[in-house]
């Protein structure tokens, strides 16, 4: 009896305090390849498990986790089979797949752990970046051109001014967001006033601004007559490199920095944004039904605005961390595909951004992997990218999956009663 | 089943029955049609009545029983082959393309061609041909968009005349035409079953089934309740029939309190429609509180734009909007929502709810800005919580939690949680579109109900209709809305059924008197 | 100023304006034919890339330019093909399943390169290319000023030019040009009239992937001699603007893309002759400029297909 007596939100705060203290150093000290921080990761998982038993009692939190099981087997499988699919080309190509995908998951994992982190920190940003305009209904397809608006925003103010970092890093971050924003803001114009479609728009932002970035790296220090390929801008003083792990963890990769961090900071803002904010009710409004949202006072516009514009910021962040982070410097064409992979990674994601963090460590993983794959077993790295569009492709077709699911539950009535008039799923026409 | 005669029926179902998995839609349906025979199929929205004919036609493949043509069992895989077999559908919402000319929307399909070419003018010729032998006269080269309703009507029946159709299925043909209309299109029927086609007309008013069909099959929740000869039957046994038990609509309206000075106040207002054609012309009319003003009229003479004008979607090209003395022309819907003026659209589906939203987050839009439902910018979910949870108790929304997607609750429901999230605003002006298109008759009694409760409460209410027993049951006042004029007004207790009818077709009768 | 008057009146310029908007033309007459069935086709970019590529490595392989065309248009049909099962039969957003289609395209022609040449970049050059074949038409290429420009041109480049009125002709005149009109504007109309709009969006489909297998014949076996990854540089997209701004109309589309040309002609002539010393990129950037303001200043001008974009399903009818 004595024990019922202690309120249940008090284990509540406990589990929830748990979850909250073992996930933060569990999820930086695996980042940075301290791999133990695994079982800190797993204690916070137990921790958030137990927290939801209370919280929901067992029978409907073992539905839960039932439905959680059978809406993840679709995604596995779909992942499953596109590494299937790869392996085949792999084969029908003269390639070893085996040894191949080995090196894939050993290099993505293991051995360059750190570089598949790296490549996903700009990953999540433009990730979020498209699955901010998607939750609005607007394809920001051109995010690649404000990821290097945000890329060009941070060389420039970095080479301008000479603050300490704990005030020039912020800047720059605000300065790169602000001026992101500014880019899309033309789009978003156009689309209000003329009703001019993002997809053209924006994608022709980012070819122009990617045609023009040699021009802006030659004001920078760039120098093309310099055999160093591909060019590159000046480099930016020390102050304002983002800090790295090592300075906190020395056995981590020199190169890490907190990057990751700030991008998974900026997953659980862009997740509290959408759900618990007036914002992001609206945007969610809009982005499912302008019509209604219309009709209920939403300015269609100003969401309108509002969803291209953080979009825009949110690409540009990626740019900038980029550039304080990892490479100090702009270089030209480096960075091309964070855009059309951030598209990928929202789609993967369904736009929830807590998704986000995951699919992008995906993507990166596959990204480092196969720069490894490729180097030591001589399979071209580009196969990575037809497995992720096949990934891409598997897991949206639903339809596929209802598809094989009818036919196969329609197979096994037929074996059970012989014949049944079923005729799949039929749309009411008309009314 | 006894084989009567040696002449098969033309039509005959055995037994259809139609599942979408659980739901059935049809269940155990046996009808025949006769050459030359006018049929009516008659029952309320959601009585498997569309299903039936969509299972006819070859849209639907039915999950049990047989169709027989000519007394032979056929199966349609496509609406080609029911096509073949002479069977031609007007559907209720017409399936022409807009852009396309009279010609080529009838000869689509089934266009003369030598070698992927269309014989346009061939086909032309027929179509004339084929209009004048029916008297079903039409331009062959005008566009579709530019034809009024009831010619895009005989362009469908032209369509099916066009194959060879021996067995004519109109799907509501009347719910978008004018009484005049109405009686043409009658005639036309009437004529084309003197000739030898046989028609089965799908509707759920009385009326036309009495005065057009020769026999009636009454559909009930997707079952066959009953088959009369009309000659020996009234409408009152059919009502009871389709319904189930004797139609009640008849609400207690109570008396309209007098008010002195209207709420809202439209004053000579005129507005363009989608393609630059005047919608409204000088539109005068004011609502008072504790009052209901019914516009009746025929759909697409200028309540879409009314309602845009009055809700704040739409600007006035000239005249002003008075709401308590103050011209709102210029305000944006928001604030007007805020100065208290409520909304419930036509479009449930499309512009009343966000269907991916859950039943409390559809409760809060157009509440998202400030408390109690949002504290400085952040959403404050218990009381988005308790609000759903109040106004589902009050308003009796049933079917799932606050957390569900109200894109799983019936059509009743989803109504209700639109009239529950526009009248906890307590507004003081209240524009209701067709708020009972689609609901059955319980849904219906009760929207009613708590309109009238909202307008004991003070409140001005413009009620839109194109149903005339709506409007009669519920409003105060009826205005007739033609043209994008208004034809009539009068009190309700001063007018009735056919002078408001009289004024739908013909507009105002003292201009043309004169 | 009268040397830039000069520039813009030259014969070159207009020889370059038909021969640079021909890749725009042919995608953009794909985005007609897409767009009027009722399904946006985002993955033009992609499909163009694909048949750049195998026109190359077929052309490479065989020597000769004219089986390296027929790599091409295979291989875009066979990579639209996949486009269609995704947005028709399996109900994929369209502007979802184009942007993976080009992702798939980027990734595929990157992998085959290394498998094809071991090399990143850039191909083999082929032996022969269709720019050999030049046809100078007799009598009409004499005719002053336009005569040099438009009649002295090559295959694809005429082929371009008979395929806008061929599409004309099939929109205005035949049975398929009907249905598919028909199924961009009101779908449900076109099946319950027993035709199958799966089985003309499929076909709408096929169709823009052979224009685009063109198209991209034409950037990599006649107007260079190689591929190049990434060679389309947005072509595909400023083909779905000029088909905007074209109306959905071929011959609007065929006026649009020339517009394109030009600018690509006027910003090349400028930056070759040096009349305004600025970067060449601020040159490059012209195009995508313009197709900016074509799209927001002619959008409003003409109604898109009622029923593009928008998902059909019907089972128990049609397929």
């Amino acid at each position: 009896m004595s024990t019922r007596s202690v309120p249940v939100s008090a284990y509540r705060i406990v589990a929830g305090i748990l979850t909250f203290v073992l996930a933060v150093p569990g999820t930086i000290l695996y980042l940075a390849s301290y791999f133990w921080g695994a079982w800190l990761l797993a204690g916070a998982c137990a921790a958030y498990l137990a927290d939801r038993v209370l919280e929901l009692g067992r029978p409907a939190f073992f539905s839960l986790v039932r439905s959680a099981l059978r809406r993840s087997a679709m995604p596995a499988i779909g992942i499953v089979a596109a590494l299937l699919l790869g392996a085949a080309i792999m084969l029908a190509t003269g390639y070893n797949p085996l040894s191949s995908y080995k090196a894939l998951f050993y290099g993505g994992l293991v051995r360059g752990w750190s570089v598949s982190v790296l490549n996903a920190t700009p990953l999540l940003f433009t990730g979020l970046a498209v699955a901010f305009a998607f939750q609005g209904g607007f394809f920001n397809i051109g995010a690649q051109g404000q990821y290097f608006i945000g890329v060009m925003t941070a060389t420039w103010i970095g080479l301008a001014l000479k603050l300490p970092g704990i005030v020039e890093i912020p800047l720059i971050f605000v300065a790169a967001a602000f001026v992101g924003a500014a880019t899309n803001a033309i789009p978003a114009i156009l689309k209000v006033k003329t009703g001019a479609h993002e997809v053209v728009t924006t994608m022709m932002f980012a070819y122009a601004i990617s045609t023009l970035s040699p021009v802006f790296i030659r004001a920078f220090g760039g120098d093309p007559s310099h055999s160093m390929h591909p060019y590159a801008s000046d480099t930016l003083p020390e102050a304002a490199w983002l800090p790295t792990f090592k300075s906190f963890l020395p056995e981590a990769n020199y190169r890490l920095h907190i990057g990751i961090i700030l991008a998974i900071a900026c997953a659980v803002l862009v997740r509290f944004i959408l759900r618990s904010t007036s914002l992001g009710f609206k945007v969610r409004a809009v982005g499912n039904n302008p019509m209604a949202a219309k009709t209920q006072g939403i300015s269609i516009p100003r969401i309108t605005a509002a969803s291209l514009l953080i979009s825009g910021a949110l690409a540009a962040a990626a740019g900038a961390t980029q550039v304080l982070g990892l490479d100090h410097r702009m270089y030209q064409d480096l960075g091309a595909g964070y855009g059309w992979n951030g598209i990928s990674i929202a789609l993967l994601a369904r736009n929830n951004p807590i998704a986000i963090i995951f699919t992008s460590l995906l993507w990166g993983l596959l990204d480092s992997g196969g720069r490894y794959m490729a180097m030591t077993t001589r399979t071209p790295n580009s196969i990575i990218e037809i497995v992720k569009s096949i990934i891409l492709f598997l897991l949206l077709a639903e339809m596929l999956y209802q598809r094989i699911g009818l036919s196969l539950r329609a197979a096994f009535s037929r074996l059970r009663r012989g014949s049944d008039a079923r005729t799949g799923i039929e749309k009411e026409i008309g009314s | 089943m006894k084989v009567s005669g040696a002449v098969p029926p033309v039509l005959e179902t055995r037994g259809v029955t139609k599942r979408f998995g659980r739901i059935v839609a049809n269940h155990d349906i046996s009808i025949r049609l006769e050459k030359g025979e006018i049929i009516a199929l008659l029952g309320e929205n959601g009585a498997g009545k569309s299903t039936l004919m969509n299972v006819l036609f070859g849209l639907y493949r039915p999950s049990s029983g047989s169709i027989l043509i000519d007394g032979e069992e056929v199966s349609f895989a496509s609406p080609r082959e029911a096509i073949a077999k002479g069977l031609g559908m007007v559907h209720q919402h017409f399936m022409l393309v807009p852009t396309l000319t009279v010609t080529q929307n009838i000869i689509l399909g089934d266009e003369p061609v030598i070698l992927g070419h269309v014989l346009y003018r061939a086909a032309r010729r027929r179509v004339v041909e084929l209009s004048e032998r029916y008297g079903l006269h039409v331009d062959p080269d005008a566009r579709l968009e530019d034809l009024s309703v009831g010619l895009q009507q005989r362009v469908e029946i032209l369509k099916a005349l066009y194959r060879e159709a021996r067995v004519l299925i109109l799907d509501e043909p009347t719910a978008v035409l004018t009484p005049l209309e109405v009686e043409e299109l009658f005639s036309v029927l009437r004529r084309l079953a003197e000739g030898g086609t046989s028609i089965i007309i799908i509707t759920h008013k009385l009326e036309e089934v009495m005065s057009l069909s020769s026999r009636v099959y009454v559909l009930r929740r997707g079952e066959l309740v009953g088959e009369r000869r009309t000659s020996e039957t009234d409408a009152a046994e059919l009502a009871n029939f389709m319904v189930g038990r004797d139609v009640v609509l008849s609400v207690e309206r109570g008396e309209a309190v007098a008010a002195p000075e209207p709420i809202l106040r439209l004053e000579a207002v005129s507005v363009r429609g989608a393609r630059g054609i005047p919608a409204l012309r000088g539109l005068s009319l004011g609502v008072g509180p504790g009052e209901i003003l019914g516009i009746a009229g025929v759909e697409g003479n200028g309540q879409a734009e009314l309602c845009d004008l009055v809700v704040g979607l739409a600007r006035p090209d000239s005249g002003r909007i008075v709401f308590h003395g103050r011209d709102i022309s210029a305000l944006s819907l928001k604030r007007r929502m805020e100065a208290g003026i409520g909304y419930v659209p036509q479009d449930r589906r499309g512009s009343g709810l966000v269907l991916p939203f859950s039943v409390e987050e559809n409760l809060a839009l157009g509440s998202c800005e400030g408390p109690p439902l949002c504290r400085r910018g952040f959403l404050d979910f218990r009381a988005l919580r308790e609000n759903a949870l109040r106004l589902m108790e009050d308003y009796d929304i049933r079917g799932a939690g606050p957390e569900v997607s109200v894109s799983t609750l019936s059509g009743g429901n989803q109504q209700k949680v639109i009239l529950a999230r526009e009248f906890s605003r307590k507004p003081d002006f209240l524009l209701v579109a067709q708020p009972t298109r689609g609901l059955d008759v319980g849904a219906i009694e009760y929207v009613y109900r708590r309109i009238l409760q909202l307008k004991a409460g003070g409140t001005a209410i413009l009620l839109i209709s194109m149903e005339l027993e709506e409007i009669f049951a519920l409003s105060d006042r009826i205005a007739v809305l033609h043209g994008g004029e208004l034809a009539f007004e009068a009190p309700t207790s001063r007018t009735n059924e056919i002078e408001v009818g009289e004024h739908m077709i013909r507009g105002r009768t003292d201009r043309r008197a004169s | 100023m009268s040397g830039f008057a000069a520039v813009l009146l030259a014969p070159q310029l207009l020889e370059a304006t038909i021969r640079l908007s021909t890749p725009v033309t042919f995608a953009a007459l794909a985005a007609v034919v897409c767009e009027r069935s009722g399904i946006t086709n985002i993955a033009m970019e992609g499909i163009m890339l694909v048949g750049a590529f195998f026109s190359a490595y077929v052309g490479w392989l065989t020597g000769n330019p004219w089986i390296g065309l027929l790599g091409g248009l295979v291989a875009g049909a066979a990579f639209s093909l996949l486009f269609a099962w995704a947005t028709v039969s399996l109900h994929i957003n369209h502007v979802v399943a184009g942007a993976i289609m080009n992702i798939l395209a980027f990734g595929l022609t990157r992998y085959l390169m290394m498998v094809c040449y071991g090399r990143q970049g850039t191909s083999e050059a082929v032996p022969l290319t269709l720019d050999h074949y030049r046809l100078r038409v007799p009598l009409l290429s004499n005719i002053p000023y336009l005569g040099s420009a438009v009649f002295n041109q090559t295959p694809l480049v005429y082929l371009s030019l008979i395929s806008v009125a061929a599409l004309a002709w099939t929109f205005a005149r035949t049975r398929f040009g009907l249905s598919l009109t028909a199924s961009g504007e009101h779908p449900m109309a076109l099946e319950t009239l027993g035709r199958s709009v799966y089985r003309v969006r499929y076909q709408a489909v096929l169709l823009s992937g052979l224009l685009c297998g063109l198209a991209g014949a034409f950037l990599s076996i006649e107007n260079s001699n190689s591929f190049t990854e990434g060679m389309t540089n947005g072509r595909g997209f400023i083909a779905l603007a000029a088909n905007i701004a074209g109306g959905w109309q071929p011959v609007g589309v065929f006026l649009a893309s020339l517009f394109f040309g030009l600018v690509d002609a006027a910003q090349l002539r400028a930056q070759s002759i040096g009349l305004i010393h600025l970067p060449s990129e601020i040159f490059l950037v012209f195009p995508y400029i313009a197709t900016i303001v074509a799209v927001a200043g002619l959008v409003r001008k003409s109604r898109p297909p009622a029923a593009v974009g928008k998902d059909f399903n019907v089972e128990g009818g049609g397929d």
